[in-house]
């Protein structure tokens, strides 16, 4: 309890994070190279916080308003940039997220402008988050079971053939925008009622890259993967206390090394010992049948190549 | 069997024009039910831009496309497979971290319940059909590419389609495959599944098709049964030129 009690902001960052790796995740999930979950993550929590300090709204009214604002958002710029893909799609999500700074810095006494804003003190407790994360995660479950997790992985690796068995592929692409911004979106509007306040610099570069690193490290392949990069990338500071100034330089390492040595994240590392396991035990399946089709053929291709003596005795 | 029947296909008189290239230029055929039709024709004949425009990938610059009474000229690729049309690729297209139950299911997974039908009992014969009995939780990846190839052909069957197109189903296969997937296009056929194949083998294609069709710079030269096909002197022109003249 003691533990819980000193490492309390470190529990709720974790949770915002885990939301936030989510919102960048699902699209990654569908092919959607994106990065402006921190753009919605930006919108939720000032939208939540001038609804609350401006307009005197509660918690929960301005916490609903703006997710929903958020998800417009994402949903419009979803329509924007539906013919973009890749590495131009990136860019260009990334452009969506510096621009919101920029608005934000000019907002005048609305946004606070370069000090952003203070004292926002809403009712919604860490609870509520913890429990909002869990909701999100049972759902984000359903995404990779059946039916749905095969649509994800044919719209992700193959849209040629996602649309040929039947799949809308843009749809698809328009959904995984949605759910990015409402996620984002969540995790701005919880944010900033935890933590009260907002400001320009929290919402930049910094955030895409601690986003992104997360998923890196965790693995895109499931939520399992933000949910284990979060709980690295949020607790790693802390642990890394007793280096000192060497903190960003293994925390820079841990990034790189992920990327070079386990492409698909720890997550990754799992499903990959799980197929190799699973592969083992089909291989005297896969030998017996393969040689059927196959074998037959080669044995019968040998014996009348013998037969007209195209291969010497040996 | 009657001897005039509604054709499943019928393709008037399209063409798919890229700027001044024209890759497909007044194509018309039709294809009788329960018959396997074959597309010969050399590289850079159009035959694949043909395949791609009755899947509707391709956008057709003229002309029209008639499954089962039903223009379709006009719609979407995804929605060709609800319609009774399915297809394969000239390459290997599975997805490479699923089981090859799970590939041949997304075959089934966008089709409305009445269309899908009973989907575990497709699934299986598709399975049974095609051999693969052994291999459903194996990774397409562990499969040799002529197994891989089945599963696309089992995927296709699973969706219970009325039409089956099929792009160079045989590549990259040993003879016995070859024969293997000859002798199940030909069960799939009796079984009354039109089929309609573009093929490189000219061999497979003489031993599987009840009638072939020859093209050349995006126009047919030639259609009828294999033999009178292959024989025809614009085939042997085009895409046996070099050996008709060898043997010559």
């Amino acid at each position: 309890m003691n533990f819980f009690s000193t490492n309390i902001i470190l529990v709720e960052n974790t949770l915002i994070v885990i939301l936030l790796a989510l919102s960048i995740q699902i699209p990654l999930r569908l092919g959607v190279f994106s990065f402006a979950a921190i753009g919605y993550y930006a919108i939720g929590a000032y939208s939540s916080a001038i609804l609350m300090l401006e307009f005197g709204w509660g918690s929960w009214e301005a916490m609903f308003v703006a997710t929903v604002f958020a998800t417009v958002v994402a949903y419009l710029l979803g329509l924007v940039l539906a013919r973009l893909t890749g590495l131009y799609l990136g860019m260009a999500t990334i452009a969506f997220d510096l621009i919101l700074v920029v608005i934000v810095l000019n907002g005048g006494s609305l946004t606070g402008g370069p000090v952003g804003i203070f004292g926002v003190l809403g009712s919604i407790e860490l609870w509520h988050l913890a429990a909002a994360v869990i909701i999100v995660l049972a759902l984000l479950t359903l995404t990779e079971r059946g039916k749905l997790a095969r649509r994800f992985d044919a719209v992700r690796e193959d849209p040629q053939l996602a649309s040929s068995m039947g799949i809308d592929v843009v749809s698809y692409r328009r959904l995984s925008f949605l759910i990015s911004g409402a996620l984002g979106g969540l995790a701005g509007a919880f944010a900033i009622n935890l933590r009260t306040t907002i400001s320009p610099e929290s919402i930049g570069f910094g955030l895409v890259v601690l986003g992104l690193t997360v998923i890196i490290v965790g693995g895109q392949a499931s939520w399992v993967g933000a949910v284990i990069g979060a709980c690295i990338f949020v607790w790693l500071p802390k642990l890394l206390d007793f280096v000192g100034d060497w903190e960003e330089i293994i925390y820079g390492m841990v990034v790189v090394l992920a990327a070079i040595f386990i492409p698909g994240g720890i997550v990754g590392l799992f499903l990959e010992a799980k197929h190799r396991r699973q592969s083992k035990r089909n291989r005297s399946v896969v030998e017996q049948v393969s040689a059927l089709l196959a074998g037959e053929d080669e044995h019968e291709s040998r014996s009348a190549a013998v037969n007209e003596g195209a291969i010497s005795d040996r | 069997m009657t001897g005039k029947t509604q054709a499943v296909l019928e393709v008037n008189n399209i063409a798919v024009h890229y700027g001044g290239i024209k890759a497909v230029n007044g194509i018309s055929f039709s294809l009788e039910p329960g018959r396997i039709s074959g597309i010969l024709g050399p590289n850079g004949s159009g035959k694949t831009t043909l395949l791609g425009a009755l899947t509707r990938m391709v956008s057709l610059t003229s002309g029209s496309l008639v499954f089962l009474g039903q223009d379709y000229s006009k719609v979407p690729a995804r929605k060709i497979l609800s319609l009774g049309i399915a297809r394969t690729f000239q390459t290997v297209r599975v997805l490479p971290d699923r089981t090859v139950l799970d590939n041949i299911l997304l075959g089934t997974d966008a089709l409305s319940s009445s269309r899908a039908g009973n989907v575990k009992e497709n699934v299986r014969q598709a399975i049974e059909r095609t051999g693969l009995e052994g291999f459903e939780q194996v990774r397409p990846g562990e499969l040799s590419y002529g197994v891989q190839r089945r599963v696309e052909i089992a995927r296709a069957i699973a969706a219970q389609p009325s039409l089956l197109l099929l792009d160079e189903p045989t590549a990259g296969m040993n003879q016995h495959e070859r024969q293997e997937i000859g002798t199940l296009l030909r069960k799939l056929s009796e079984e009354g599944l039109t089929q309609l194949l573009i093929e490189h083998d000219v061999q497979m294609m003489l031993d599987t098709c009840d009638k072939l069709f020859a093209m050349n710079f995006g126009v047919l030269i030639a259609e009828g049964t294999p033999e009178s096909v292959v024989q025809s002197i614009a085939v042997q022109e085009s895409y046996l030129g070099k050996r008709a003249q060898q043997n010559a």
